[in-house]
């Protein structure tokens, strides 16, 4: 460089003698004044050599300044070269989002990262500081600007920040932008330079878990969390316990922590519990159980407490989660409730005690009478009037005592456990049945139409099926219409060991408007007859039900009554 | 026709209504009564010979001082072994079930009836025994 100012400086002064020689030459060869050019000649090599003695100082001088300028600036580039580099590397590897912002021209460029994080194609960036700002989340941007201003007139060192960044699907991610200056000689901020990192899977994860913590304190439950321990015999102690837990228990947090989960129990803690989750955490298996623990005013209270390992990713057992829900009123209202039975069950058997005693201290006499009676049959009796009284004497009895063995059969199906099934022949069942109302058949001579259908074994127990037609046929033939000769259908059918019978006859019927709610209820008479006991439906409601049965019922008063029954066959 | 037969019951009239029905039904040629079961007891225990010995015993539940189950559980004792082939009929007004199904732990009853013994039980028993 010094060389060039040399070369300037004798350029000119050999330029400037050539042209002084020249003129000189010319001013000879022209004019006869010789010593006058003489003069003029030395006068302007003087004025050369001076002048360019002083162009040679001027420039010497610019050249030292021009030296150091260029020194700095070649500095400033290598740095903000290395510094470039080193960002590129840097949002390489972390995939950070580079943006390079001229502040004096307001031009601020991006690298590929706006492509590619946030989904923008080079057309819809304008590269200014304008479209950075309009799509930053309008809650974030005035906090935003504020700092990033202060930064920029250097009154905060640093700058980083969080804040929400549109993408080009007008959704936000949470972001993460740090940014360093450059400054001009005069220390005036002319650059900058940041790095913007999508950190919304940490804000969603930081979220997530923020909830996840309200479960934790909100929660009416308690929850503790123990360590684990390696030490199989030792119990684990509390690292953390809710809120719940210290309104459950009384202690304070402080308190809690450091203690092992045994110390709330006590001795009405039932120890074969308190075994079982001691082998299961020894064993290192989940345990649930019921158990009475202790505040610290040593009051008691019932909890369902579980007790659960929790495995981290290296699948080492790293701590206990225990969840206690209080149970106390519900155990209170359970034991209400066992005393509750116990005392129905002792009443219902006493009741039941009462019943068979009751029944048999009527039963024994009134065997007696049919005895006795039965005896009168061979007796011949001459007095009309005696023979009267004694005929009467006998439909008592017989009534009283059909009314007895009733109220005695009922009390027999209510009480019985399982029932014994066999396989059955429909027809048997019937003609059994039939001829067992053989009398009453020959007098009324009903019409019966039977259709077996599919029907032609069923497996039930025989007693209830024949008790149950057995009285449904003694109230057809009692209840008939004298209006009109009694025709009993009956269709029989089944689908999926479901046995459907229809029972229908075209008797007197029932006001069902008037008797709905009662008719297979206990002592409910329809019809003023003299053998209706009200005995009959209350049987054949029971005898089915215990068969899993159903019976229902339509009836229309003078036209006829339909019972429908469905039962097993298996 | 049986030879000798026993009925145990406290009451009277069925003991009355026992007799006569037994002997309609041509069942037994004579009848032994005791009111409860110490008196069959007692009787029994006083047996000497084959011809006082019960073909077969009628037997109420429900008795004062000694009752049916009490008088099943000493006559199956080993004592009366030599009674070990004579069968028991319980006859009684009760309709527990409970009672039908203790009855069946006995092995030598063979029936549990109802009362009143009628001329058809009768015939029925003897197709039985």
């Amino acid at each position: 460089m010094k060389n060039k100012t040399n070369q300037i400086t004798l350029t000119y002064i050999i330029a400037a003698l050539f042209i002084a020689i020249i003129s000189y030459k010319l001013a000879k060869h022209y004019s006869s004044y010789l010593n006058a050019y003489n003069f003029g000649f030395i006068k302007d090599i003087l004025f050369i050599i001076t002048t360019g003695l002083l162009f040679r100082y001027v420039l010497h001088k610019n050249y030292k300044r021009n030296t150091e300028t260029y020194k700095k600036l070649k500095q400033t580039n290598e740095k903000l070269k290395e510094s470039n580099e080193k960002y590129d590397i840097v949002a390489k590897a972390t995939s950070d989002t580079i943006w390079d912002w001229k502040i004096p021209e307001d031009k601020l460029t991006w690298n590929k990262g706006i492509k590619g994080i946030y989904g923008y194609s080079q057309d819809q960036i304008t590269n200014n500081s304008k479209w950075w700002f309009d799509n930053i989340h309008p809650e974030d941007s005035i906090k935003m600007s504020i700092k990033l201003y202060s930064f920029l007139e250097q009154k905060t060192e640093k700058w980083q920040d969080q804040y929400r960044f549109k993408c080009a699907d007008n959704t936000y991610k949470y972001v993460l932008d740090r940014g360093f200056i450059l400054k001009d000689e005069n220390g005036k901020a002319v650059r900058m330079i940041g790095a913007i990192q999508d950190i919304t899977k940490q804000k969603e994860e930081e979220n997530r878990l923020k909830l996840l913590e309200t479960v934790f304190t909100e929660a009416r439950d308690s929850i503790i969390i123990t360590q684990a321990t390696s030490d199989e015999f030792q119990i684990p102690k509390i690292v953390f316990a809710n809120p719940a837990f210290s309104k459950m228990s009384g202690y304070d947090h402080f308190e809690i922590i450091g203690k092992s989960p045994i110390f709330f129990m006590g001795k009405n803690s039932n120890t074969q519990e308190i075994e079982k989750l001691t082998q299961a955490i020894k064993n290192r298996e989940e345990c649930f159980t019921e158990i009475i623990l202790y505040k610290k005013d040593h009051s008691e209270y019932w909890v369902s407490l579980s007790f659960i390992p929790i495995y981290n990713l290296e699948q080492d057992l790293s701590h206990w989660i225990s969840i206690q829900r209080d149970i106390t009123e519900e155990k209170k209202l359970e034991k209400e409730k066992e005393i509750l039975i116990a005392e129905l069950t002792r009443n219902n058997k006493d009741l039941k005690q009462f019943s068979y005693i009751t029944s048999h201290n009527l039963r024994a006499p009134l065997s007696n009478l049919t005895g006795l009676l039965n005896l009168m049959d061979d007796v011949t009796i001459e007095n009309s009037e005696l023979k009267e009284i004694i005929n009467g004497f006998t439909i008592s009895t017989h009534l009283l005592n059909e009314t007895v063995n009733d109220l005695a059969k009922a009390i027999t199906i209510k009480d019985s456990p399982a029932m014994q099934n066999e396989e059955l022949q429909i027809k048997d069942i019937f003609k059994n049945i039939l001829s067992q109302l053989n009398l009453s058949i020959e007098s009324t001579k009903p019409k019966l139409n039977i259709d077996y259908g599919n029907v032609s074994k069923i497996n039930t127990n025989k007693v209830y099926i024949e008790s149950i037609l057995l009285n449904l046929f003694t109230n057809s033939l009692k209840f008939r219409s004298k209006n009109r000769d009694l025709i009993i259908d009956i269709t029989i059918s089944e689908t999926n060991h479901i046995i459907t019978i229809h029972f229908r006859d075209n008797g007197i019927g029932i006001n069902l408007e008037r008797h709905k709610n009662k008719i297979f209820g206990l002592y409910q008479r329809f019809h003023d007859y003299p053998d209706s006991k009200g005995l009959g439906l209350f049987l054949v409601k029971s005898q089915i039900e215990t068969m899993d049965g159903t019976i229902s019922i339509n009836s229309e008063v003078e036209k006829g009554t339909e019972f429908m029954l469905t039962f097993k066959s298996l | 026709m049986l030879e000798l037969i026993m009925c145990i019951d406290d009451d009277p009239i069925t003991l009355m209504l026992f007799k006569k029905v037994v002997q309609k039904a041509a069942f037994a040629k004579e009848i032994i009564y005791a009111y409860n079961g110490q008196e069959a007891i007692t009787f029994i225990d006083n047996i000497q010979t084959e011809d006082t010995k019960p073909q077969l015993l009628f037997l109420d539940l429900n008795m004062p001082v000694m009752g049916g189950w009490e008088f099943l559980d000493l006559f199956n004792n080993s004592n009366y072994y030599h009674l070990n082939n004579t069968k028991v009929i319980i006859l009684t007004s009760t309709i527990d079930p409970e009672d039908i199904k203790k009855s069946k732990t006995y092995p030598n009853v063979i029936e549990f009836l109802s009362k009143p013994i009628s001329v058809e039980m009768l015939g029925y028993l003897k197709t039985i025994i």
